[in-house]
């Protein structure tokens, strides 16, 4: 803590002390050499440098360890001052890197800011197209349910137009066809070949609705006995049905059963009339679903 | 002649510049912006090294050994300096660990709910 009193040099002593000082300090200084780890610091330096990633980040900190490098390499006789420089250098290398790896950091937030957006935009298109689909699906419901809609009434005009080409009547029982005696010789039971054009317009009509049964019945008129037209009346409505069977529907759809004179449908006081009233009714039972 | 040369001598050795007061001053400074950043927690080491540099620079000054506690100033400061830029490259480094986490837990989900409704 003393000092020296500057008034104790006389000026006239200047120029010879300048000159000793100056022998002196060249006689206690060593050779100047290159500060240890100064070539650690350019080591860290070029590595830093030479990073793809960070080399172009942080320029005021790279140049400031740039020229803080090339000071501490230059050949210092007094070891403290050079060993302050290599000290500086090396912290400020350090200093360029945590500031070059923050940019790099803040850059790749921006891309991992995009990614969070673009997952999130992800998830939004990703309810949208279901809600779209669940849409579409119920566009397509709705066009399905109108598209049975028109087949429920494409069908039910269908059956009313086979019915019509059946000349069958609606009634209670179902759907009565009936049959002149056209189909049979006189007083005989077998079918006439030729004559089977309008059953096979009921076999067509069976086979296209299968939950359909059908009930045979056959009718006489009043010329001769009871037992002879029962007999008569079944055996006709015994041939229906098995020229029925025989073209492939069911029997357990199909049960005949003969009334005799019973039931006529006009007169057999005429000829027409009684031609009317021998006949084999077909009725169509309704379907269970559609009875009502 | 030759007392007056020991003085000289004595007097070129020992002349006494003025503390480094803009160069303590700077350390104090880049001292406290780095515990303003937390660099008490992200970067303790070199902020307590900061610290014991710039109070090694008060001692020389109180030594009257000036350059050296100019020398020590500065090094606390760039110190100080170091401490404040790795606190910011570990927060920086955290956030964008914590968006990569977040990130991939979202994506899982959008990928675990698209494979409930195909």
């Amino acid at each position: 803590m003393k000092t020296i009193n500057p008034r104790g040099v006389m000026p006239g002593t200047m120029l010879i002390a300048t000159a000793v000082a100056s022998v002196l300090l060249a006689a206690c200084a060593a050779a100047p050499v290159k500060p240890d780890g100064a070539a650690e610091a350019r080591n860290k330096l070029t590595q830093l440098q030479s990073d793809p990633n960070l080399a172009s980040r942080a320029p005021v900190a790279m140049k400031e360890a740039d020229t803080a490098v090339r000071v501490a390499e230059q050949p210092q006789a007094d070891q403290e001052l050079g060993a302050y420089r290599v000290y500086l250098a090396d912290r400020k290398v350090e200093i360029a890197r945590a500031q070059a790896e923050t940019s790099l950091a803040e850059d790749q937030r921006a891309t991992l800011s995009a990614q969070r957006e673009g997952a999130r935009l992800d998830a939004r298109t990703r309810e949208a197209d279901a809600a779209h689909v669940a849409a579409a699906n119920s566009e397509l419901a709705a066009a399905s349910s109108e598209q049975a809609a028109a087949n429920s009434r494409q069908q039910a005009t269908e059956l009313q137009r086979q019915i019509d080409v059946l000349q069958a009547k609606p009634t209670d029982r179902g759907l009565v066809l009936t049959l002149g005696d056209v189909l049979f010789e006189n007083g005989r039971a077998d079918l006439k070949a030729g004559a089977t054009g309008n059953l096979n317009r009921l076999v067509a009509f069976l086979n296209e609705y299968p939950d359909r049964n059908v009930a045979i019945e056959g009718f006489t008129d009043s010329v001769g006995s009871e037992d002879y037209n029962q007999g008569l009346s079944e055996r006709r409505a015994d041939s229906v049905k098995s020229y029925l069977t025989g073209q492939g529907i069911g029997a357990t759809r199909l049960s005949a059963s003969g009334k005799g004179k019973n039931d006529p449908v006009a007169s057999n006081d005429s000829a027409a009339g009684r031609q009317q009233n021998r006949r084999v009714e077909v009725i169509i039972s309704n379907p269970p679903a559609a009875s009502r | 002649m030759g007392l007056t040369g020991v003085l000289i001598l004595a007097a070129a050795c020992a002349s006494t510049p003025p503390a480094p007061t803009a160069s303590l001053q700077a350390a104090q400074r880049a001292i406290s912006n780095a515990e303003k950043t937390e660099a008490g927690r992200y970067a303790p080491g070199e902020l307590g090294e900061a610290r014991t540099k710039l109070a090694s620079a008060d001692t020389a000054v109180k030594e009257q050994r000036m350059t050296m506690a100019e020398q020590f100033a500065d090094e606390s400061r760039v110190e100080a300096e170091l401490a404040s830029a790795k606190t910011a490259d570990v927060k920086a480094r955290a956030v964008n660990e914590e968006m990569t986490r977040s990130n991939g837990t979202l994506i899982e989900e959008m990928q675990r709910n698209s494979g409930d409704k195909p």
